[in-house]
């Protein structure tokens, strides 16, 4: 993948590594160590990604981001840090940004690659696109399969760790993707959610999951895309912040938590939309110690 | 007590007794003073002549005097030019209290003892007399009434002083005990044992005596009123105010004490300014490990390209390494930040350039996504540097500059200033454009607790840490501010004398 990426961050070091690794993956690298520099170059020549930092010396990550769209609509930006997403959630849900890479310990060569790639190519869908190993795949058809497939998915993964909240956060989201994804059932209204569901062939669940040395991971994806970047930045910020009580604010909400809660609970957890066609979560968890630091905000609607 | 007896003495005229009985008195006649004595009826009335007075001499007055036996005594004269010199001087002296002048010159000093002159006179006399005792009777009883009234009032004294749970003393202006209560032996450690009168020197703790010692001496002096000092005795904390006692000209008579406990209250005071100090750890850590993923970043980017690099050139090793060291570096400085803040127990007092202090401080906060939109300009003069804890002057500036961003809601200006305004003095000056502050709350914001923010937000404890780190530092700190232009000020000792002082030491 051949692509013309700028990138922008206080730290000439971090600029030096970055793009060294990017250019020896084929990308044409430009650097910029403040907004300035950088509308400077944009200004020069055409770039298909623009990757900040979020906290530098005069204009932030976020201004900057939304001033490029401005002058330049079709350029694709993400944003870059070293602190907690969650801090910026908020941010992010203002200026309607779904992608947030972390500087993790090891530094994390793959995932911003892999990311970078997802941007640029928009080819997103597939739990193959995120694991190396054999990738296996079933279908649910309706509410009755969901619990044999969850645990099918989890007795082939024995050395998953956190394994209870990773099943639960497996069955949120596929419960999720069989009532609201294809059935469109009201999430405020789960109570009158029929118990049984049977899915149209049109309608059916794909799950695939898989393990690599570095990871395992699940993917759930409908075929309807009802879900929108807005609204999962909108549960996501709702749930991560607290009212006077220290509370979440989405406490005592009927649905959102879900997506909330599989976030936090699971390392890697990507949200893959193309409108009116198919939503796509995919869920990674690493293996102990890798990747120490925050988890990125990673959201791809096409 | 009607009494119409009338002693008369050394009295040869049995005229003046018969006029006597015709108005009702009956005369009883002694020759001389000494025989008074001997007179075996109670009597209203002395009547004396002239010459037996005039002749008397002192101690014949004590007599008469002790004769009379409380009875009025008056002096019988012919006629008002009669008066001898003996009389007179006895009149004029005043020291026969008794002799009624108004009866002498008025009623009984004529040449002819008129009736009605008679009469009158000696009616006012024996109605004085009268009078005096029914007076008596009735002081008495008013004595009497007084002195239940003080009791009472002693009592109720007692009872105040015994129930106030409070250590209650009072000194004369020589420092003897006057008042002691119950309350105040407690808390001084003293035993039951009698102490009013005694000098407050040989009775209390030695520490309590030395304040009192001080607050006697200032008591002395016409201005200070009061005195107050927190004294340690045996593991409590002892608040002893002084104040000083005045009669109506403004004159010391002695000292009042009140003595608290405020032991649990210093516990909690020292606690909670503890705990502020660890919710600033808490900031300072979380800051610094969001500093510490910056670099350890780079470091792990860095040595994976290395890893993967088959074939090395010296230029790109070169590189590749000396980002490694820098990296390194800036990380284990981060870590010192933190190292030099906790290590607060032993207060390193040193020389600090103020614009790097304020710098550090940013680096703790700056982070937070509450700083995003605040737009940071500073404005140092050059060269300037404070004397003491640099966690100490950190504490203070991340107090206030919190402060600032949250009065930004997190959208604004935030100026930091620093100039010299005498060579002793560093001035910093925290500028934000934020809501301000109200009239109301400008007095109370260095309170503890005082907060205007929402509930949960926080204890409100900032500026107080603040106000005390500063006031510690031998500095100052107040406020300015209207809506969108909010100054605070933090004025610090200079380190420049203290650079001068070694240089003249060391000189």
């Amino acid at each position: 993948m051949i692509g013309k990426l700028l990138l922008v961050d206080d730290e000439a070091d971090f600029l030096d590594v970055l793009s060294e690794f990017l250019s020896g993956e084929g990308c044409k690298v430009s650097t910029a160590l403040n907004a300035q520099e950088a509308f400077l170059l944009l200004s020069r020549e055409t770039f298909d990604l623009l990757l900040s930092d979020i906290n530098m010396p005069g204009m932030k990550g976020f201004e900057l981001i939304k001033e490029a769209r401005r002058l330049y609509p079709a350029l694709k930006c993400a944003l870059i840090t070293a602190y907690d997403v969650r801090d910026y959630l908020y941010m992010a849900k203002h200026y309607n940004i779904g992608n947030i890479i972390t500087k993790t310990t090891p530094f994390n060569f793959d995932e911003v690659l892999l990311l970078v790639n997802n941007i640029l190519s928009g080819d997103v869908f597939g739990l193959d696109h995120y694991m190396h190993g054999a990738i296996r795949r079933t279908m649910v058809r309706g509410s009755n399969d969901i619990d044999g497939v969850i645990q099918g998915i989890v007795a082939e993964m024995p050395d998953l760790r956190h394994k209870r909240k990773f099943r639960q956060a497996l069955n949120e989201i596929i419960v999720n993707a069989v009532y609201y994804g294809a059935k469109h059932e009201r999430g405020d209204s789960k109570e009158s959610w029929p118990l049984e569901v049977t899915l149209a062939p049109e309608e059916e669940i794909l799950v695939e999951w898989g393990a690599d040395d570095e990871k395992v991971g699940v993917a759930v994806c409908d075929q309807k895309g009802v879900l929108t970047k807005e609204e999962v930045l909108f549960w996501l910020e709702r749930n991560a912040s607290k009212d006077d009580n220290g509370m979440s604010v989405g406490l005592l909400d009927e649905h959102g938590k879900g997506l909330f809660i599989s976030r936090e609970t699971i390392d890697r957890f990507i949200v893959n939309i193309k409108r009116g066609e198919k939503t796509e979560i995919v869920m990674l968890n690493y293996k102990e110690g890798l990747y120490d630091g925050y988890r990125p905000l990673w959201i791809q609607e096409l | 007590m009607d009494i119409a007896n009338i002693l008369l003495v050394s009295f040869d005229d049995p005229t003046l007794s018969e006029q006597l009985a015709s108005h009702g008195y009956t005369p009883v006649a002694v020759p001389d003073v000494p025989s008074m004595l001997d007179a075996k009826v109670p009597f209203g009335l002395v009547l004396i002549s002239q010459e037996a007075v005039g002749d008397a001499g002192a101690e014949d007055m004590e007599r008469l005097y002790f004769a009379s036996n409380g009875a009025p005594i008056a002096v019988y004269v012919n006629e008002p030019s009669a008066i001898s010199p003996g009389l007179k001087r006895v009149l004029d002296e005043g020291t026969l209290e008794r002799v009624y002048r108004h009866e002498v010159e008025n009623g009984l000093a004529t040449s002819r003892i008129d009736r009605m002159y008679l009469s009158s006179g000696l009616d006012a006399a024996v109605r004085a007399y009268r009078q005096r005792e029914e007076d008596k009777e009735l002081l008495g009883k008013e004595l009497k009434l007084r002195n239940l009234v003080l009791e009472h009032e002693r009592e109720l004294g007692t009872d105040i002083t015994g129930s106030i749970t409070s250590g209650l003393v009072v000194l004369d202006v020589s420092g003897k005990i006057f008042l002691i209560n119950e309350y105040a032996r407690r808390l001084l450690r003293l035993s039951m044992g009698e102490m009013l009168g005694e000098p407050y020197r040989r009775v209390f703790p030695e520490k309590v005596s030395r304040f009192v010692e001080n607050a006697l001496k200032r008591a002395a002096g016409p201005w200070k009123r009061h005195e107050i000092k927190k004294i340690t005795v045996d593991e409590s904390v002892l608040e002893v105010v002084s104040y000083r006692m005045n009669d109506g000209a403004h004159n010391a008579t002695g000292l009042l004490m009140l003595i608290n406990d405020v032991t649990d209250q210093e516990n909690t005071t020292a606690q909670l300014f503890r705990s502020e100090k660890l919710a600033t750890v808490g900031t300072m850590l979380s800051g610094i490990s969001h500093e510490l993923r910056n670099p350890l970043s780079i470091i792990s980017a860095r040595s994976q390209m290395a890893l993967k690099k088959t074939e090395w050139d010296r230029e790109w090793a070169v590189k590749a390494f000396e980002s490694i060291d820098t990296q390194v570096n800036r990380c284990a400085a981060i870590l010192n930040s933190l190292l030099d803040y906790t290590r607060y127990k032993a207060v390193q007092q040193a020389l600090h350039r103020v614009d790097e202090v304020l710098d550090e401080t940013l680096t703790h906060v700056e982070y937070r996504s509450i700083f995003d939109e605040i737009r940071v300009e500073r404005n140092y003069q050059a060269g300037l540097v404070v004397f003491g804890d640099r966690s100490r002057f950190i504490q203070i500036f991340l107090n206030v500059i919190l402060n600032a961003a949250d009065a930004m809601s997190g959208k604004g200006v935030l100026r930091l200033t620093t100039s010299s305004e005498e060579t002793s003095t560093v001035l910093v000056e925290i500028h934000d454009t934020g809501c301000g502050i109200g009239v109301a709350a400008k007095d109370r914001i260095f309170d503890p607790f005082f907060t205007t923010k929402e509930p949960g937000k926080g204890a409100g404890l900032g500026l107080a840490v603040a106000y005390k780190i500063v006031q510690d530092s031998g500095g100052e700190i107040w406020c300015s501010s209207a809506p969108g232009d909010t100054s605070f000020f933090v004025r610090l000792p200079s380190g420049k004398r203290k650079v001068y002082d070694r240089k003249t030491a060391a000189g």
